[in-house]
């Protein structure tokens, strides 16, 4: 079984993660009665993208070509790092759910730099609204997580994944109130509506695509699957961790892809139902998430 | 061996500053400065590995005593890696004036005072070097720039940190009078332990840079000379954390849950307060001087950390609590010294560190750019530097306050995570607010724009520091386990080489560094040199004017606004128009800082009118005296009357 979960990180990651994006468009072209793009749309854009060359900007140095790299390489480290089952064996760099915040800071702090390198209003402004909603994501992250490392004793995600499953955990509120946390983190780390809109393609309304707008090419690929790599991390620890799941191995994977299509049709349900809400706020929201993951952490400790 | 290699050091150091004040000799003079600093650094971890003691043990009495011992020679390392590149760095900045031969000769007699307070061994000897401590930099400011503005912040240097400092004063000789100093420790739970760790906390606090007790830091920290201000930043506050560890985790034994969640409270106010109040800092020695308290902040949220395991009995978390604490001291020396070095630098070559003001110097000082960078990564927590597994450990022990404790400071763990979590986030935005407005995008003056790179020596000071955030960034469980055997009492057990922690996921940092470096490296040959013709920035078509270049508080803007209630910002636009075209319009903003305007500004006042009330009394008319004396005369005589005296 070792095998398969492997196989499973490894393809879903890094072959599979462009699908999850693609599908939640499809289905949300579908359910706002357009036809839409196909769910290899992804695939499609990453190929023409891979055959146009990259843009030099005038005066760019050298963290403006590193950064998508670094920001890509990140990213991929985090797909090495999150397991999809609870007898994951660690690939190398562990498997601890706080390293994580780390890695996605990383990718952060490069495609920021990137923007204050070549200088560009628009790419700041994104970069400067990523940044701002950041610090709440990860507060509300950190208290999620510590919540489920609470209820399953430790942070080691394989451990979270074996700790959390089953009925009996949903005994008392804490995992519960964890997960509304983690599903307002889910949504703001994939840059979906209401915190951001990934359709739009004004510059003043974007946060997570702004950032991207001086790259071409092969960077532009980069951060598009990076961006993809990012739904399927927090996909898959939504549904390993915070939703229930079942305790035997063969179960997880086998249920994992069926619960990661639910999500992404929830996804493109929410963003359908729900206006983007200004930037400021988003903060304020998430909030509520943290409010809600402290709730939680206290009634674990009440209980005990 | 430690012992010799601790003698030379300072032989090394006082023959080094006792030569730098002649011109003639100063150059070698100050190098043998940095090479006693870094003897220093190897008695230390020789004595840190070694793990034995040197000299006399700890004594309650006032005969003065110095000895070694673990956590002795773990500062002691720390002062030694950070002064070493310092005074190499002093060689090449110091201009051979007399102002700086003084200042880089007292640099020297300053190391020395730390090596005293780290290792005396009696109440006394520590209580000296402690006020020869807080003397000394404020005597080298003066020196060093002797103007009013100085003079004025100088004083509240030396005001804010002697009224507190009393705090340290109190405790130690509380300490001593109940001979808890090399004794057994003060019994759990009395009032003397609370008193003791409450008048620490103040006292430590204060000289340590603790919010609300900072008040000084961000003021003093940026006017000396780069050199110093590394000094400061670096290892000075580190003996403050050294005082406490002392006092809290040494000396008093087992400390009640609410101090510890005390300390937890400090410590997540200083980490947030610290790197708020740093975003709106717009000249970079301040922002700097402002991240040293959310650094300290981090710090003693491990020790509060520590603090209430110990109280809950998770004795192998509280270990690991104080390992986090001491590697993360010893993490913020090492960048922070690189970073006001790396800012002294930019101040060479550029002239003033308005950070709106600068723009593209990792292109024109390649060196001290990189390192530069290196040192903004590792303070901002980035993978795979040292910063990153400090704050690690830092969570993962706070995670551990919740899983041990009971309802109260479960929570307070919990919050405590958070905070910590968020201020991670927000030492993101800062540096690479810091990294783009100082290293990258163009030059947005001509002083900037013909900016070199500057001599050798301050060229290797920051490479070498900026080499000790990777190497400790990669290997840092070699260090974690000495520094978790420092805890006085018995641990279990001990992790082994990568951070294989019993309860977390592990961090092979080596394995994540490779992970990280292997992939970029592969991204970057499958991406290949094609490349479109260099084209401007796109803005809309139009020209990318220099005056429209994004600014410091543009970028902080969202934040701003999104914490308005808690800042209180204030701004200013006046439009200036004649008929209906508008000619000018100006605009000022500013974040005041909350505590000194809603604390200390009311406080301060409040004591200025009480002295002017009390210069009443003043008159300078002899008449006015011989009254007073008069009256104190009869009061005494009437007190003896009704029996109140005598």
């Amino acid at each position: 079984m070792t095998a398969a979960s492997i196989a499973v990180q490894l393809i879903g990651g890094f072959l599979l993660a462009p699908l999850l994006p693609g599908l939640i468009q499809h289905w949300k072209a579908t359910l706002q009665g357009r036809r839409g793009p196909s769910p290899i749309q992804p695939y499609r854009e990453l190929r023409r993208l891979w055959a146009k060359s990259s843009v030099t900007v005038e005066g760019a140095s050298v963290v403006y070509r590193l950064a998508p790299a670094v920001a890509t390489a990140s990213l991929a480290t985090a797909l090495l790092l999150v397991p999809v089952a609870a007898d994951a064996p660690s690939l190398g760099v562990g498997r601890d759910a706080l390293a994580l915040l780390g890695l996605l800071a990383l990718a952060r702090f490069a495609v920021a730099a990137s923007c204050w390198d070549v200088a560009n209003g628009f790419s700041l402004m994104g970069a400067s609204r990523d940044l701002t909603i950041s610090v709440s994501v990860e507060a509300t992250f950190v208290l999620a997580i510590a919540a489920a490392a609470l209820v399953a004793g430790t942070t080691d995600l394989a451990g979270m994944i074996a700790g959390t499953a089953g009925g009996s955990v949903w005994s008392g509120p804490a995992l519960g109130l964890a997960a509304v946390a983690f599903a307002l983190v889910v949504v703001a780390e994939t840059g979906r509506q209401p915190v951001d809109n990934p359709d739009t393609h004004l510059e003043l309304t974007m946060i997570h695509e702004g950032p991207l707008l001086e790259y071409a090419g092969r960077d532009l690929a980069m951060l598009q699957w990076g961006a993809a790599a990012r739904h399927w991390l927090m996909l898959v620890i939504a549904a390993e961790v915070f939703l229930p799941h079942p305790q035997a191995v063969w179960q997880q994977l086998a249920l994992l892809p069926v619960v990661l299509i639910l999500l992404c049709a929830g996804l493109a349900l929410v963003e359908t139902l729900v206006v983007k809400m200004r930037i400021l706020l988003a903060p304020r929201l998430l909030m509520v998430g943290a409010a809600a993951a402290l709730l939680g952490i206290v009634s674990w400790l009440v209980q005990l | 061996m430690t012992l010799a290699l601790l003698v030379s050091a300072a032989g090394f150091i006082t023959v080094g500053a006792a030569g730098a004040s002649r011109a003639r000799w100063f150059a070698r003079a100050v190098t043998l400065q940095a090479a006693g600093a870094a003897l220093l650094s190897v008695a230390g971890s020789w004595a840190l590995a070694s793990g034995a003691t040197v000299g006399s043990g700890f004594t309650s009495g006032f005969q003065p005593r110095f000895g070694v011992d673990g956590l002795t020679a773990f500062f002691l390392m720390t002062v030694g890696a950070v002064a070493a590149p310092t005074l190499l760095y002093a060689r090449s900045y110091t201009r051979v004036a007399v102002g700086g031969r003084v200042v880089a000769a007292l640099c020297g007699v300053f190391v020395l005072v730390l090596v005293e307070v780290l290792c005396a061994r009696d109440p006394m000897t520590f209580l000296a070097g402690w006020e020869l401590m807080t003397l000394l930099p404020a005597a080298m400011i003066l020196v060093a720039r002797p103007d009013e503005r100085s003079r004025h912040t100088v004083f509240l240097y030396v005001a804010a940190t002697h009224l507190a400092g009393a705090g340290t004063w109190i405790a130690v000789l509380l300490l001593a009078h109940a001979g808890a100093i090399g004794g057994p420790p003060v019994a759990q739970g009395s009032a003397l332990q609370a008193a003791i760790a409450l008048t620490a906390l103040v006292g430590m606090g204060t000289k340590a840079g603790l919010v609300p007790f900072h008040s000084w830091l961000p003021r003093a920290h940026p006017i000396a000379p780069a050199p110093l201000s590394a000094l400061m930043s670096g290892v000075m506050i580190k003996i403050a954390i050294y005082g406490l560890v002392r006092v809290l985790i040494d000396w008093l034994g087992v400390l009640p849950l609410w101090i510890g969640v005390l300390v937890l409270a400090l410590g997540a106010l200083s980490a947030v307060g610290g790197v708020l109040y740093a975003i709106f800092q717009h000249e970079l020695k301040r922002l700097l001087a402002f991240h040293s308290i959310e650094n300290v902040g981090i710090i003693v949220l491990g020790l509060g950390a520590c603090v209430l395991l110990r109280a809950r009995g998770d004795d192998l978390w509280a270990a690991f609590a104080l390992g986090a604490a001491l590697l993360h001291t010893l993490n913020h020396a090492l960048f922070k010294s690189l970073l006001f070095l790396g800012a002294g630098s930019f101040e060479r070559a550029a002239g003033a560190l308005e950070l709106d003001r600068l723009g593209g110097l990792l292109r024109r000082m390649p060196w001290t750019g990189a390192a530069f960078l290196l040192g903004a990564m590792a303070i901002a927590g980035l993978p795979p530097l040292n910063g990153f597994v400090s704050e690690w450990l830092t969570l993962q022990a706070l995670l551990h306050v919740s899983a041990a404790g009971g309802v109260g400071d479960g929570a307070a763990g919990a919050v405590a995570l958070a905070a910590l979590a968020a201020t991670a986030a927000l030492a993101v935005l800062c540096f690479v607010k810091v990294v783009g407005l100082v290293l990258l995008g163009p030059p947005r003056r001509a002083a900037v724009a013909a900016a070199t790179e500057v001599a050798a020596p301050m060229r290797a000071a920051v490479a070498a520091l900026a080499l000790g955030c990777v190497a400790l960034g990669l290997l840092p469980a070699l260090l974690f386990r000495k520094l978790v055997a420092l805890a006085p009492w018995r641990t279990p057990a001990s992790p082994t080489v990568s951070l294989h922690l019993p309860g977390t996921g592990a961090l092979p940092t080596v394995g994540v560094a490779l992970s990280l470096i292997l992939l970029t490296s592969v991204l970057m040959v499958l991406r290949g040199k094609r490349s479109a013709t260099p084209a401007p920035t796109w803005a809309c078509g139009q020209l990318v004017e220099p005056h429209l270049n994004w600014t410091s508080a543009g970028f902080s803007k969202p934040l701003r606004l999104v914490l308005e209630v808690i800042l209180r910002p204030e701004r200013e636009i006046a439009v200036r128009s004649s008929g209906r075209v508008i000619q000018e319009v100006s605009y000022s903003g500013r974040v005041p800082h909350l505590l000194d305007e809603r604390l200390y500004k009311p406080a301060v006042t409040l004591g200025l009118d009480a002295a002017h009330q009390a210069r009443r009394l003043q008159t300078g008319r002899l008449g006015t005296y011989v009254g007073y004396l008069i009256a104190l005369v009869l009061f005494l005589l009437a007190a003896v009357k009704v029996g109140a005296i005598g």
